[in-house]
This record gives C-alpha cells, structure tokens and sequence, in this order.
C-alpha cells in the first residue's frame, strides 16, 4: 500500500468531563481527577448512575459559543462547536481558510437529546417542528461546522463508539490522496436518556466509579464531550509555518464481525485494527511507548481487548491505560477524546493513569497507575471499538 | 504524494428493495406508479437469504440491507469483499422510535435491549460483516441524503490508497408512519414528493467480468462556489458523457438547486429518477443504481426522461446529487471499455 503524503497534527480542541480545554484536561491527566460523579444535567429516573458530564448546562454552551437564546441547536453541537473553536483556533484557520479544508464529524445520538424531551410534540402539534430537522446525524455536524464558516465539504462518520477515530481515519485518507491539505476530523456526543437506558438495558454500566482492566470491574460509566483534531499535509503546515503537535503516523480499521454488542473472546477485530495500524505507520509492536486502550470497565471489553493486545505485543506490552475512568465513556466522541489525550500525554512527556484500577483481572493486562512524568514517549497506540464490533486504532507519533 | 496509476473500480452488481419490484430491473419496463405520499418498500421474500429465526430479530432495515447485499455478492461472484461501507440517514428508525416511544409515555424502567442495538446507525454494516464473516475495513455514513455518496466516497479512496480490490457499498432507509409524518415538517421531503424507503447494495471491485459499468470519480462538495462547481464538473466531463442523472423530483425549491447544470452542462439530458423511486435519506443510490443499469443494458429507459426523447449511453452518466442546497456529489459512471 502506498504511504502518500504524511498527516501533522496542528490543532487539537477538547471538551470534557475533566476540562473544558487542553489545559485542563492536562491538569486533570496530571493530577489523576476524575470528571465522573452524580449526574447533574441529565434530567432522568437513572440518577444512581455515575455519570462523566461536562461541566455546563446548555445555556452556558449557548453563551460561550454566542449562539441566541432559543436558537434550535442540540448540547452535541454545543459540545462540538467548542471543541471545534479551540482546534482552530490552535491551529491558525481562519473562517476564510476553512473553504479548503474539509470536514468529519463523528456521532451517534446526534440530536437525540432534543427528540426525547420534544417527542410528543412533534406528533402532536408543530411547536417544535425545529427541533425535528436537528435530530439526524448530519444536522449535527452541520450546525458545528456552519458556526465557524463554510468547509470544502462536509460528512458524518457514525460508527458507534468508535465514530471520532474513523472520522480521524477517513479524513487522514484524504490527505494522503491530496484531496485536501486540510481536514478537522473528530466526534461529539452528548449524553442522553436514550442511550443512558439502551446500555442500562444491555446492563453494561456500573453503579459504582468503573474500574476499567480491574477484577471487580462490572461495566462502564457513561461519559460526554467532544473533541476535534486539526490534520494537515506537511508541507501545506510548513507553507503556511503550522506548529505541529504530532503526526498520525498510522491507523487501521478493522470489523470484528462476531457479535452486534459484544466483542469476540480472542479480540480479532481489536487485533487487526492494531496490526493494520502499525503496519501502515511501518512500525515494530516494540516502538509503542503507549497504549490509550479503548478500556471501557465492562467484563467483556477489557478481557477481550487484554487478548488482542497480548497477541499484538506479546512480551514487548507497553504501558497500557484506560482513561475513561476519568472522563467516562465518551462514546462517539471517545476516538477523539483519547487521541487528543494521547497528543497532550506525548507532548507533556507523561503516561495517563488508569483510574478506578487496583486488583489485577485474570488473563488481563495490568495497567499502567504510575504517570512517570518526564517520559519521552515516540509512538503512542489509541484504540477505539464500536457496538457492532467496528475496531479503529490511530498511531500517534511524536514530531521534533 | 502518491504516484497514482489510474484507479480501476467496476460496478460488478446493484440491487434495490424499494417502492419499485424488488432485487430485479421491472421497473425501466414496467415501472409502479403510486398516488400516496407515503409509500413503503416491496418486500421480497427473504427466506432464500435469511432464517425466519433471524429474521424474527431483525427490523425491516436490517433484512433489506442483507438481502440487498447477499444479492449483490452472489451475482457478483464475490462471498467476502475488503470492505463493507454503509450510508443510512435515520438507521434502524423504526426500532428507534419503539424504545423513543416507550422511554417518553412510558418512563425509563423498562426498555428493550433489541430495540437499542438496532437503533445505532451501524448495525447494517456490522450485521453484514458478521454474516459475511468480513474482518476487514468497515465504515458506516449517516449525513442526510449525502449518506449514500459519503460511503462511494469512502469506498473510491479505499481503492485509489490500494487497500481493497473490493467493496460492497449500501445505502439503506426505512421510514416508519410516525417519521415519515416528521420528514414531511422538517421539509426532508417536500410538496409532490413521495415519501419512501429504500435498501441499494452495490459490489464494486478492480477485476471481474461482466460489469455494469466503471466508476470513474467522486467528487463531494458543501457550497461550493459557481467556479469550484464549475471546475469540478470540467474535469468530471472531459472525456464525454450523455446524460446526467439528477435528484429532480418535480418539487421547485428542490429542482432549483439543479439549475446549475442549465448553464454549466448545457445541452446535456437531465434525468430523474425520484419519481420512481420516492425520496428519503438513501434515495441518492438508487440514483445510482438506476445510472448502474442504464448503462449496463445500455439504454435509458423513458421513465428516468421527461419527454421519453430517446438519450444516448455510449459514454457514460453523471450521477449529481444536490441535497438541501447546500450537499453536492457527483459520482461519474462509465461504459465498461470506454
């Protein structure tokens, strides 16, 4: 397969549990503070569940991203738009500069958070005929996108959990095709009573903090936010004197056809997706300095996910850790999320902890719980995998 | 840059379950004509492609999606393609709106897991490549009408990066009573449009004999400019094409958004296809599937024209999409040897 042109990172934006920028989210990364708590914005029956939220209501989002009042948007875009504004803005596009670049949202629930709350209104009568239009997928990515300017184009990933790293993935593509220098690619996802009650009645979330790779881990805890990287072309960046913050050096996807929400028990999607993703950034399992794990705390995730890594690394297993002890499961946006984590742990010379962890799972790996800050880390692995066994894993690799 | 031979991609077979006859080409000869608004899918018989076992489990989307797709492998002679691309604007919506319905009239304490796992977008992809037992790249779409053209779109770079020598690319809607109300007030669909649903499955691959015809491009645009339009359509166009299949519908804010085919392609025959196959989130391949068939019976059926004057298909159909304005794609299609 041919490499084509190599893919920089310029800008990343974040939004989440445990910040609401890369600054905090790496003030949260280093002093090991989980975003997951009781739930606070959620209106639901479900509030024995810990929940990752972002720390602002709706109405905060609205002002922060000067949309008016009553304006029919939905807390996905919200979420998105703010991530969106701090990847630009790290990068240096101006509105001018986005009818070049295109555009890859990832998300799932889309508006869903409206269409539960105005539901028997669209039936019933038109007072929220405005709200319908914001319901599918594409609106979302639209409305995130439409407030910052006009992109060369527009699409939407929606591949469950792993949305945000095959946006990542397919806007990588186009780069290395020269179909544009410049593509923002990420996800956003908010949490909503919908898919708060889908994963409660396939009872995969704790009632407790979830202990991502731990013996008593008993599922996962629902997260929310967004985030979006900034992937340009390398000489389209030096051209125009574009920090890089890391490359995508490689990334692989792979279907792990077994089951619609359960992973197989030797992890062959996670396998493939990880091989296929060294292989592309021409890499030994030995230069990995890291994983991010997809590492969602339900007992068959983490014991498959622990196979497919023992396959891929064998004795060579670097750290390992789940994040979303902290942040929650992040769901679509997750991809993006990790991977923007991954930049902050590669730029700040630290490996994340894998908070919730202390008793080791049989046959599982042991995460990593010591930050050893002042590491050099060169390639780091993100893993993202999706309900219907949809596996992603995105090499991040260091630039000098 | 990657030093690019030119990308060979051949439509090796399409198959539609739509509001016209189901899995065949009934419908250039003797197309079905409704007079409702709102009109459902004509269902094959799935037994020859799924158990009643399974079948029980599966939404309607879901059995359209497998059916559609095993067809288009058996007579594409390929059991496991390299990858497996889908475009769906609403998923499994009826599934949707059960466990939506329930969770608002009936609160929150006894919802149904089946109901859940159909509503996410990617369960077609992944049902397909679980009964495929295809381990490779697989990727779902979900932007509107641009969904089925987002999956194309993937599935040409797949090729041209050298990673597949094939694909099975779907674009698969259902639209329940409830939905098909909302789409209407939302202005998805719009005044002299059938609402419909629609389940296409297309095997593309670099090899293979008797193919349909040959993809040879697909552009995606979001509001471009008339120069960027322009340009576009300029190098799709050089080597010569007969018609161009359009997303007119007979509706006029619709039909607008085509004007610039008047001035940028003039003189080339616009045909239609949404009167036949209705509107919704997929309707966009059937576009292409009927651009797929003209070409492969090499000739236009009357019904895709609107004065029946007899068109050409000698060198190949523009397949132009324009959705809510502001989406455009454009997927060239070529006679096999041109």
């Amino acid at each position: 397969m041919s490499q084509g042109k190599s893919v920089l990172i310029t800008g990343c934006g974040i939004l989440s549990a445990i910040g609401q920028d890369c600054g905090q989210v790496l003030d949260s990364l280093l002093q090991v503070r989980t975003g997951v708590g009781a739930l606070k914005y959620l209106k639901t029956e479900h509030t024995e569940f810990p929940v990752g939220e972002v720390k602002l209501s709706d109405e905060e989002m609205e002002r922060l991203m000067g949309i008016a009042p009553g304006s029919p948007t939905t807390r996905t875009a919200l979420m998105g738009m703010i991530a969106l504004h701090e990847a630009l803005g790290q990068a240096g596009l101006s509105r001018d500069d986005l009818k070049e670049c295109g555009f890859v949202n990832g998300t799932t629930v889309g508006g869903m958070d409206k269409s539960e709350q105005y539901y028997l209104d669209f039936i019933e009568n038109d007072s929220r005929n405005a709200y319908i239009s914001t319901h599918d997928c594409g609106s979302c990515s639209e409305m995130i996108a439409d407030r910052f300017g006009r992109f060369k184009m527009i699409t939407t990933i929606s591949t469950a959990c792993s949305s945000a790293a095959n946006a990542i993935e397919m806007a990588a593509d186009m780069i290395r095709l020269g179909e544009a220098d410049v593509v923002v690619a990420g996800g956003s996802e908010c949490i909503t009573k919908f898919h708060l009650n889908g994963f409660n009645s396939l009872m995969i979330l704790d009632h407790e903090q979830c202990r991502p790779f731990d013996a008593g881990r008993a599922g996962l805890n629902l997260g929310e936010g967004a985030a979006f990287v900034v992937l340009e072309e390398a000489s389209h960046a030096a051209a125009r004197n574009a920090k890089a913050l890391a490359c995508l050096s490689g990334y692989g996807n792979a279907c792990d056809a077994f089951h619609q929400t359960a992973s197989s028990p030797d992890g062959e999607g996670a396998y493939l997706a990880m091989s296929k993703a060294l292989k592309t950034a021409g890499l030994k399992p030995s230069d990995i300095d890291y994983v991010n794990a997809h590492g969602t705390g339900t007992p068959n995730n983490d014991e498959s996910e622990s196979q497919a890594m023992l396959r891929v690394f064998g004795k060579d297993l670097p750290p390992v850790s789940s994040t979303k002890g902290m942040t929650g499961h992040t769901t679509s946006a997750s991809g993006a999320i990790e991977t923007v984590i991954c930049i902050l742990a590669l730029r700040n010379g630290f490996l994340p902890v894998n908070y919730g962890f202390s008793n080791p799972m049989e046959n599982g790996i042991v995460p990593n719980m010591d930050l050893n800050r002042g590491c050099k880390l060169r390639h780091v692995l993100c893993n993202s995998f999706g309900f219907g066994g949809n596996d992603s894993s995105l090499v991040i690799s260091a630039v000098e | 840059m990657i030093m690019e031979q030119k990308t060979l991609v051949k439509i090796l077979s399409a198959k539609q379950i739509t509001i016209q006859n189901p899995l065949c080409e009934d419908w250039m000869e003797n197309p079905l004509s409704y007079a409702d608004d709102y009109v459902r899918a004509v269902d094959p018989d799935f037994k020859q492609f799924i158990s009643a076992g399974d079948a029980r489990r599966m939404g309607k989307l879901l059995k359209r999606a497998l059916a559609t797709s095993l067809s288009a492998l058996q007579e594409g002679g390929i059991e496991n393609p390299d990858a497996i691309i889908t475009g769906t604007g609403f998923g499994s919506i009826e599934n949707t709106e059960l466990f939506l319905d329930a969770l608002v009239r009936e609160g929150e304490q006894l919802l149904k897991p089946t109901q859940f796992m159909q509503s996410t977008h990617n369960t077609a992809s992944s049902l397909i490549g679980i009964h495929t037992k295809c381990h490779g790249y697989n990727s779902t779409y979900s932007q509107k009408g641009l969904s089925f053209d987002s999956a194309l779109y993937d599935a040409w770079m797949q090729f041209r990066i050298g990673r597949i020598k094939s694909a099975l690319v779907g674009s698969h809607d259902e639209m329940s009573p409830v939905f098909s109300g909302f789409v209407r007030k939302a202005g998805h669909v719009k005044a002299g449009e059938i609402c419909s649903e629609a389940a296409v499955s297309v095997l593309l691959a670099s090899g293979g004999d008797n193919a349909y015809c040959t993809l040879e491009g697909v552009k995606l645009l979001d509001i471009p400019s008339e120069d960027i339009l322009s340009k576009v359509l300029a190098d799709l166009t050089a080597g010569g094409i007969d018609s161009v299949m359009t997303g007119m519908s007979g509706n006029p804010e619709n039909d607008s958004w085509y004007g610039f085919l008047d001035t940028l392609l003039p003189g080339v025959p616009q045909l239609r296809y949404k009167p036949l196959f209705g509107v919704n989130f997929s309707s966009s391949a059937t576009g292409f599937y009927a651009a797929a068939c003209c070409l492969r019976n090499g000739r236009v059926p009357s019904v895709l024209t609107t004065d029946g004057k007899a068109i050409k298909c000698d060198n190949g159909i523009l397949v132009v999409n324009v959705v809510e304005g502001r989406h455009y794609s454009f997927s060239l299609l070529k006679p096999c040897g041109k």
